[in-house]
């Protein structure tokens, strides 16, 4: 068994062969058991990843392992719900189940998907899935998931056409399963909001590139988020400042001991704030940490 | 495996997921064997009578002769062209809505691979074509075969030929390869259904046209080239002009009695007279070779239907 849930060497997607680069040399490590944030902004190459570690999708270049092995050899372990949660509308909600326990006879566990599907004032089993309300299908389609007790769950925005109510509870439900069975969860978002919480680890992508990487809580802790009169923030990595008059506000990876001097208050950024600096400031450097590098990478570094 | 049925597994999803196509199928072959059965009851007892009553009376009404002909005619029809519906939903349905809706990528992330789902997605179809084509087949033979005398046996006709044999098979079972290839190809139903019914118009006109070429023809000279026994599928007639072969003469100028005739065809340069055709014979040479063109276009369309998915996918 494997401690890494995913691994990316240079991997890259060219979709047609003059389109621009979906994904390009990406580069990271994930570790198993964690719950892991995918963010970026639209068309970053998020769900590119998340269908290349489906085994959806052949890489143009490079390569990526999932559970230790190819992803399509890993098919059995991988759970994956697609952005517009793809179910056949001409079954019923239990066919749609039932569906799940035919596809996957050597894994599949009923009453996990039943619960989901039918507990806390669920779906009626006899409805058919096209007379579904969005948030309906997402339950069923993250049953179908969950039923098949993964090793690691692919969620593409799983979230998106949720209520806030139901996203509470959905995002509880989901929590809650994959604690109990150790599964590793990558779960792509471009609302920050909703990660906030749940997710341990995290993966930002921008222009098809792996931006940041690393324990959640690690990374946050190399960052600095400062105001403070305008000045000099040598030698530290600014990501992102703006002046506002004679007030400075920056986020720094310090680079050694930081401290913004008598006038200025430093503090440790939120996720929202690390995401969102790093989304306004394409140019800022990567930062890799150790945890999510792979070996090519901590032989370089 | 399965909970409940006969059925689990990959083989159970493709059937449930296309149960209307299967209930639509399904009515169309019983409703044709019903329709040729009840033919044969009806129709072609009443036809036996009207032969037996022309045999002994001057004057005698051929309707149910007629109309039992009109069955054969019309349900050969049927049967021939019955591959264009399998085309248009094999293109649309089958493959290429599954790709447009996403439910594909459904499929291929349970424990099933992408190549197993096309192979099931291919197999449990083709398995039923091939099932129910034999019994149209046999039931078309059968009707065709015990026809009352008098009802014309036109085997050339482009539906009788196709409908007698496994052609009407390999038909249907390419129109399914090519539809399945055309949605992967093309992603997208509209266009999959427009591509796939394309495909399988210009095959089937290609092989109507060239149809007569798929084995030699025999040739007749002399005063018995128009003198052959049984039912033959005429290609070419005509007459020797100077040595020269000429189809279709124009004989409007030789008229009068046979001496006249005669010397005007001297004068034209006619020495002889000739015809090529295929005796009813070759029929099953014929029908053997069309199936086999067809059924290689089948094999090669479903090569390239794998090749497409495994390029595409990890």
């Amino acid at each position: 068994m494997s401690d890494t849930a995913m691994e990316a060497a240079g991997l890259g997607k060219r979709f047609g062969r003059r389109g621009g680069w979906a994904l390009h040399e990406c580069s990271f490590r994930l570790p198993t058991g964690r719950v892991c944030a995918v963010v970026g902004p639209n068309g970053a190459g998020k769900s590119t990843l998340l269908a290349h570690a489906a085994g959806l999708l052949a890489p143009t270049e490079g390569s990526l392992t999932v559970l230790g092995s190819h992803p399509a050899a890993a098919r059995e372990r991988i759970a994956y719900v697609a952005q517009n949660k793809p179910l056949y509308p001409q079954l019923t909600v239990a066919q749609t189940l039932r569906l799940g326990h035919e596809l996957n006879p050597a894994r599949w566990d009923a009453s996990v998907a039943e619960r989901i599907t039918y507990e806390n004032g669920g779906l009626d089993p006899k409805a058919k899935v096209r007379t579904l309300s969005g948030g309906q299908r997402t339950r069923v389609a993250l049953a179908l998931a969950l039923g098949k007790r993964p090793e690691l769950l692919l969620l593409d925005e799983p979230m998106a056409d949720l209520d806030p109510l139901a996203r509470h509870e959905l995002m509880g439900t989901l929590m809650a399963e994959a604690a109990q069975y150790g599964t590793t969860v990558v779960m792509s978002s471009h609302v920050v909001a909703e990660l906030e919480g749940s997710c341990d680890y995290l993966l930002l992508i921008g222009g098809g590139q792996v931006r940041l990487a690393g324990d959640l809580d690690d990374l946050l802790a190399a960052h600095t988020l400062t105001t403070g009169p305008v000045r000099d923030l040598t030698p530290h990595t600014v990501v992102e400042s703006r002046t506002t008059g004679r007030q400075l506000t920056a986020l720094i990876r310090p680079q050694g001991p930081f401290s913004g001097g008598p006038d200025a208050r430093a503090t440790t950024p939120s996720l929202e704030e690390l995401v969102l600096a790093h989304l306004r400031s394409p140019e800022a450097p990567a930062l890799i940490l150790a945890s999510a590098r792979t070996a090519a990478q901590e032989s370089a570094a | 495996m399965s909970t409940t049925g006969a059925v689990g597994g990959l083989p159970w999803t493709v059937l449930r997921v296309h149960r209307t196509a299967l209930i639509v199928w399904g009515s169309f072959v019983v409703a044709v064997v019903a329709f040729l059965v009840g033919a044969m009851g009806v129709t072609a007892d009443a036809a036996r009578a009207e032969a037996f009553r022309c045999l002994h009376s001057d004057s005698c009404d051929v309707t149910a002769t007629l109309e039992y002909s009109a069955v054969l005619r019309y349900t050969a029809t049927v049967l021939s062209h019955c591959f264009y519906a399998v085309a248009a939903w094999a293109g649309a349905a089958l493959i290429a809505r599954e790709l447009e809706s996403g439910t594909a990528r459904l499929a291929w992330t349970q424990s099933v691979s992408p190549v197993r789902w096309l192979a099931a997605k291919l197999a449990v179809p083709a398995l039923l074509i091939t099932l129910s084509g034999t019994v149209l087949v046999v039931a078309y033979r059968w009707s065709w075969s015990n026809r009352p005398a008098r009802v014309i046996g036109d085997w050339p006709a482009t539906a009788v030929f196709v409908a007698r044999g496994p052609a009407m098979v390999a038909y249907a079972l390419c129109a399914l390869a090519v539809g399945a290839l055309a949605g992967l190809a093309l992603r997208r139903s509209l266009p999959a259904l427009s591509v796939s019914f394309a495909v399988m118009l210009v095959l089937s006109q290609c092989l109507d046209r060239y149809r007569a070429d798929l084995w030699p023809t025999i040739t007749r000279t002399g005063a018995a080239a128009y003198d052959q026994s049984g039912p033959v599928w005429q290609v070419e007639s005509g007459v020797f002009v100077h040595g020269k072969r000429v189809p279709d003469p124009s004989y409007g100028n030789c008229e009068g009695t046979t001496s006249e005739a005669k010397r005007c065809l001297t004068e034209h340069g006619v020495t002889g007279q000739y015809s090529v055709y295929h005796p009813d014979s070759h029929f099953w040479p014929l029908h053997l070779v069309e199936t086999g063109i067809v059924l290689a276009v089948t094999a090669v369309a479903t090569a390239a239907a794998f090749r497409l998915l495994r390029r595409r996918t990890a």
